[in-house]
């Protein structure tokens, strides 16, 4: 089967998938794109609605004959399902619902908040012809906030917030375990990808944590994680960011 | 085997889903109804159940769990009966993209316009002394921030502006995808179907200018479809509001663009 994987820096979502990739021993072609710049909107398949609408923002693209799909988590649990190395995800349907549980969390709350921050801090810039071509309305008004520098307070106190919840909920779900789900998964992946970088951004929330702490230096060192690491063309791939979920807007 | 408790509001949006998925798989359950407008899913007997709140949760045995789509997943793969997930993985990825999108996009919106119209104006005038105190025990912040808005009303009229433009282009999204094929996310029904008719089974009458016969003849078929299902007709039976009644509109063979009272 010919795949295809359009990812930026190991961050975040790209991160995830590629990850998860390697992990599974599944074969695909790899394309460096430059997500921090908008650069997945000049793709082929930019408009077809699961690339332009998917809900993650500036996420990895894996094209298979012919489809692309988006979305971290979903094509973990793809490649999980196609490729031959160890699961990623548990066999009893208890552990698999925790494991679905923990995901979404992770993306509906964690995500947004870890995006929202790092591009605060390391701006993602698109020309204005380039965001011309984003064919989502509510992604292309995130692209020129963040480009404008325009940060509301309340979203930022928000986002501390949802990044300090993780911490504490990631601390105490490693009482007794070395892996979120028991066994190396998508879970460590999603949630390892999306806080790599709070360390530095945000040190108060993992003060004090040591569990969580030993976890992120045990998944930095699993061989399929510092496979994709290996593939950053910066020095610090925990630094890329690029427009991510939109904050929920309920509050 | 372990029992199965599901408490639950009406078969609409999140309630409904796992709702559906179990009466879809043929899996009994014992049904305990939480008027979400009277805040029962607040009351402390709940709340030990599910300490944010949120309905519906589910009881397996000793069990608790929650998230609808999360728990619509479970109930396929713990219980025998039909299977709700297609086989093929990238048809499974697809089913995961929609619900995606429906739980984390459009649903809010949909959500937001309900909440204003049917959920706001229902409790409104209740004790403000009585509701005040009942946001007050809400335990997530921002489900207490979205009761105190659609009490008073304070959905903004950007945000309806912009939840009605999501509302518009979802349903164009809808109604191309279920052009490609007889169900929303592959060939055969699916956990993204019951998401999904969740979602719009009153898409025509709340929508009439956005989702007919006409418009979308597409979204109408697969409503239709879904509706015809015995699963689906013992599902909404066990509604008591006029808004799930709202489905009794599929039963019409044709509705037409503005033609609707």
């Amino acid at each position: 089967m010919r795949m295809t994987l359009y990812h930026g820096e190991p961050n975040g979502p790209s991160l995830t998938v590629l990850a998860a990739l390697f992990a599974k021993e599944v074969e695909a072609e790899l394309v460096h794109i430059d997500l921090a710049s908008g650069a997945r909107h000049t793709l082929s398949c930019a408009q077809d609605p699961q690339v332009a609408m998917s809900v993650e923002g500036e996420g990895p693209v894996l094209v298979v004959e012919g489809e692309a799909m988006t979305d971290s988590v979903f094509i973990g649990c793809y490649l999980d399902d196609v490729g031959r190395g160890a699961k990623l995800r548990p066999a009893d349907p208890y552990e698999r619902w925790e494991t679905m549980r923990w995901c979404r969390q992770m993306i509906e709350r964690t995500a947004p908040a870890a995006a929202y921050l790092g591009c605060r801090a390391h701006r993602p810039k698109a020309d204005a012809a380039l965001l011309e071509r984003i064919g989502s309305v509510d992604l292309r008004a995130r692209w020129e906030q963040i480009g404008a520098g325009s940060f509301s307070e309340a979203h930022l106190t928000d986002s501390r917030g949802k990044i300090n919840q993780a911490a504490e909920r990631i601390e105490a779900r490693l009482d007794g375990r070395d892996w979120l789900m028991g066994t190396f998964g998508i879970a460590d992946l999603e949630s390892y990808a999306w806080l790599a970088g709070m360390v530095r951004l945000l040190p108060a929330a993992f003060a004090g944590k040591p569990r969580t702490a030993a976890w992120l230096e045990r998944v930095r060192a699993r061989p399929a994680v510092a496979q994709a690491l290996a593939l950053s063309r910066s020095a610090d791939p925990a630094a890329s960011w690029s427009v991510g979920p939109e904050i929920n807007r309920w509050g | 085997m372990p029992s199965v408790t599901l408490y639950h509001w009406e078969p609409n949006a999140n309630s409904g889903k796992p709702m559906l998925a179990l009466m879809e798989k043929g899996v009994a359950f014992e049904s305990h109804y939480l008027d979400l407008l009277n805040f029962d899913q607040h009351q402390s007997d709940y709340l030990a159940i599910n300490p944010q709140g949120t309905i519906p949760a589910m009881l397996h045995g000793d069990r608790v769990l929650t998230e609808s789509t999360a728990i619509m997943e479970y109930v396929d793969e713990a219980f025998a009966g039909p299977r709700l997930m297609p086989e093929d993985p990238r048809d499974r990825w697809r089913v995961r993209w929609w619900m995606k999108l429906m739980d984390q996009w459009l649903g809010p919106s949909f959500s937001m316009i309900g909440w204003k119209v049917f959920v706001g104006p229902a409790v409104s005038s209740r004790d403000p002394a009585l509701l005040k105190a009942a946001i007050e025990r809400i335990p997530l912040p921002e489900r207490r921030l979205a009761w105190r808005k659609a009490i008073s009303g304070e959905f903004g009229e950007e945000e309806l502006k912009e939840s009605q433009r999501r509302v518009a282009l979802g349903i164009r999204m809808l109604e191309q995808e279920l052009e490609k094929r007889p169900w929303l996310a592959s060939h055969e029904y699916s956990l993204a179907d019951i998401n999904g008719f969740n979602l719009a089974y009153a898409l025509p009458l709340a929508q009439p200018a956005l989702s007919n016969d006409e418009l979308t003849p597409n979204i109408l078929r697969w409503l239709r479809a879904v509706y015809a299902r015995p699963a689906t007709k013992a599902c909404w039976a066990m509604g008591r509001t006029s808004m799930v009644k709202r489905v009794e509109i599929l039963e019409q063979p044709h509705i037409g663009a503005g033609k609707i009272a």
